[in-house]
């Protein structure tokens, strides 16, 4: 492999990290606050690809507008469903048997009515943007990748700005750390984790409306990337949201080089073996590694 | 079992669970003698499978609070052992065993990084165990890949005997779990289930209590596999290891009563007798119909169709004062 060949490669696994961390941060703020693992992820990723989808193919609205559009429809969406579902279960500092199979349940009848509307054809989104490519030298930066790293980016830097400018996010930050303290301080726990909620379902569904632009989809879209965000929240360390970034980025490039080496059949298989060896080297996550040199120094 | 009997009362009360069991299994191991036609028998046959896979994943799901949501991966490489091992020439006794040994190192490989943590570790990994596995049946040429592996008969097909496999692997099955459930292991599953801490504050070890149930759970899950692969003859990766395999077994015991001996059992007789149709008329939204059932029953009866019964018998009882003591 050439210099040139490693920079493209190193390119493309950078700009696919962008949207695999807005993919799973969504995920994260709902485990940091709520203690859940939010199975049914993926069906929001895949209502996402397809209301930005047929935003497109309908009224022809920008894919990019769509994503934009997806952000209040799902926090509202989210909102709802926690209102209707999540709210009815024992909370715990710990995902318990019914909140697990409650999701778990969400995400097979949000999967299957993809199906009744959608049917299993492949869709995809195509616009001028598409197969543009520029280059820079003999790098090719394909234009849609790029677009859409630079919303990912946008997107986790506002969330950035919420939770560390605003009295919600300190809220949010409080619970994350110790739910029990953040209540004594006067944090309203039962509303803060209805937004929370409401902001992990608004990041699942934009990020599935950006997905959507790069890749074609079924209503079994999401299931993948439910694995790839375990993958990359259990590397960050499930509450932290720069774990999140260095996990998407760890998986991007691990996922991106392997094609060198790995038959693609195979390639579904990876995020797995990943998500094992995360397991077994770095049970806390990367930022647990960072925890733990605090400590010794 | 083999204790012997403190006192009469006891006794009795032995006798009083222990003989409707034993009824029923004389009944189900009678009706083949009333000739009730193959279709009758395969549906049972498929319906004590279940039966097997249900229970299973309700000694680590149930008892010890693990839920796991890859239980396709032991049911499928139980079927494919079964289905290379009776090729290979061995008998089908052997070829189940084996199956049940390959299940349950598995779920040692399964167990030993998730377990040790605390957190959603386990459940998360489950969610991509089956995925992973059937791809790599998929593209492995050893097992015939993607166009399955088919298991070559060397004597008649004797529907019977299928069935008789299926009984008594069911009836193990059921046998194991209250065995288990009210031995100090099973109290030990139960413990790391309601507080791991103070489990292991009176000498639980949790991880090795969460290991050695999954390990039996596998074990059994992949006899089940076995048991079915015998039947079927053919095994596909899609088949074996797919979601809906995964998504019925955890859906089974949730149906009957979690935690409960006898919930996992009528949940997959259900299951079984239902799905049929349901396949046969929604071919396509069976699955959505499991996942409102599945937030249907958490949301408003996460005792199942168990906890239902006791509940109306509850109302039954207060409305005629029968057997209540004044």
């Amino acid at each position: 492999m050439n210099i040139v060949d490693f920079l493209n490669l190193l390119v493309a696994a950078v700009l696919l990290a962008g949207v695999y961390a807005a993919m799973s941060v969504g995920m994260t703020i709902i485990y940091g606050v709520l203690k859940i693992v939010n199975l049914a992820h993926a069906g929001f990723l895949m209502l996402g690809a397809y209301f930005v989808y047929e935003l497109y193919t309908r009224l022809h609205i920008d894919p990019l507008l769509g994503v934009l559009l997806a952000f209040p429809l799902f926090f509202f969406i989210g909102i709802a469903l926690y209102w209707l579902l999540i709210r009815q279960i024992p909370r715990s500092d710990q995902p318990t048997l019914s909140s697990l199979l409650l999701l778990f349940g969400l995400w097979l009848v949000l999967q299957n009515l993809g199906y009744l509307v959608w049917g299993n054809a492949d869709r995809a989104i195509l616009t001028p943007r598409t197969f543009s490519t520029f280059e820079i030298g003999p790098i090719i930066f394909p234009t849609i990748r790029l677009v859409v790293f630079g919303v990912a980016l946008a997107s986790l830097a506002g969330l950035e700005f919420v939770l560390h400018k605003t009295w919600f996010g300190r809220a949010v930050r409080a619970l994350m750390q110790n739910s029990d303290a953040g209540r004594i301080v006067g944090v309203n726990v039962e509303r803060t984790a209805q937004v929370a909620f409401g902001i992990g379902i608004a990041f699942a569904g934009a990020a599935g409306g950006l997905l959507a632009m790069m890749y074609s989809f079924t209503p079994d879209f999401g299931g993948s990337f439910l694995l790839r965000a375990f993958v990359i929240i259990v590397l960050g360390g499930l509450e932290s949201f720069a774990g999140v970034a260095v996990g998407a980025l760890i998986l991007a490039l691990v996922e991106t080089f392997s094609i060198l080496v790995i038959p693609s059949g195979y390639q579904p298989a990876i995020a797995f073996s990943l998500l094992v060896l995360a397991l077994v080297i770095l049970p806390d996550g990367i930022a647990g590694l960072w925890k733990k040199r605090q400590l010794w120094t | 079992m083999n204790q012997n009997a403190p006192s009469s009362r006891h006794s009795i009360s032995k006798l009083a669970t222990s003989a409707p069991p034993l009824i029923l299994l004389a009944i189900l191991a009678l009706i083949p003698l009333a000739e009730p036609g193959p279709n009758t028998i395969r549906l049972l046959f498929v319906s004590l499978v279940w039966v097997t896979a249900s229970v299973a994943w309700n000694i680590l799901g149930g008892f010890a609070g693990q839920v796991s949501f890859g239980f396709a991966v032991f049911f499928g490489l139980g079927a494919y052992t079964t289905a290379i091992s009776l090729n290979a020439g061995l008998d089908r006794l052997s070829s189940l065993g084996l199956a049940a040994i390959v299940g349950a190192i598995t779920s040692l490989l399964i167990g030993m990084p998730t377990f040790r943590l605390r957190g959603p570790y386990f459940a998360i990994a489950t969610i991509g165990v089956s995925e992973a596995v059937r791809v790599v049946m998929t593209n492995l040429a050893v097992t015939g890949g993607a166009s399955g592996y088919r298991i070559t008969e060397k004597g008649a097909f004797n529907q019977h005997l299928h069935f008789y496999m299926a009984l008594g692997l069911a009836a193990a099955a059921v046998a194991i779990s209250m065995r288990i459930r009210y031995s100090k292991f099973g109290l030990a599953l139960i413990a790391v289930r309601e507080d791991e801490d103070a489990a292991s504050d009176l000498g639980v070890n949790p991880f090795a209590t969460k290991l050695l149930g999954h390990a039996v759970a596998a074990a059994l899950t992949a006899a089940a596999g076995g048991v079915y692969a015998g039947y079927a003859a053919f095994v596909h990766p899609n088949g074996v290891f797919g979601f809906d395999i995964s998504v019925a077994i955890l859906l089974m015991p949730t149906i009957g009563g979690i935690g409960t001996i006898w919930g996992p059992v009528i949940g997959a007789v259900v299951y079984g007798l239902v799905q049929e149709e349901l396949i046969a008329s929604f071919p396509q939204f069976h699955l959505l119909l499991y996942g409102g059932l599945l937030i249907l029953i958490i949301l408003f009866e996460p005792g199942g169709v168990l906890g239902l019964l006791k509940k109306s018998f509850r109302l039954l009882r207060a409305r005629t004062g029968i057997g209540v003591h004044t």
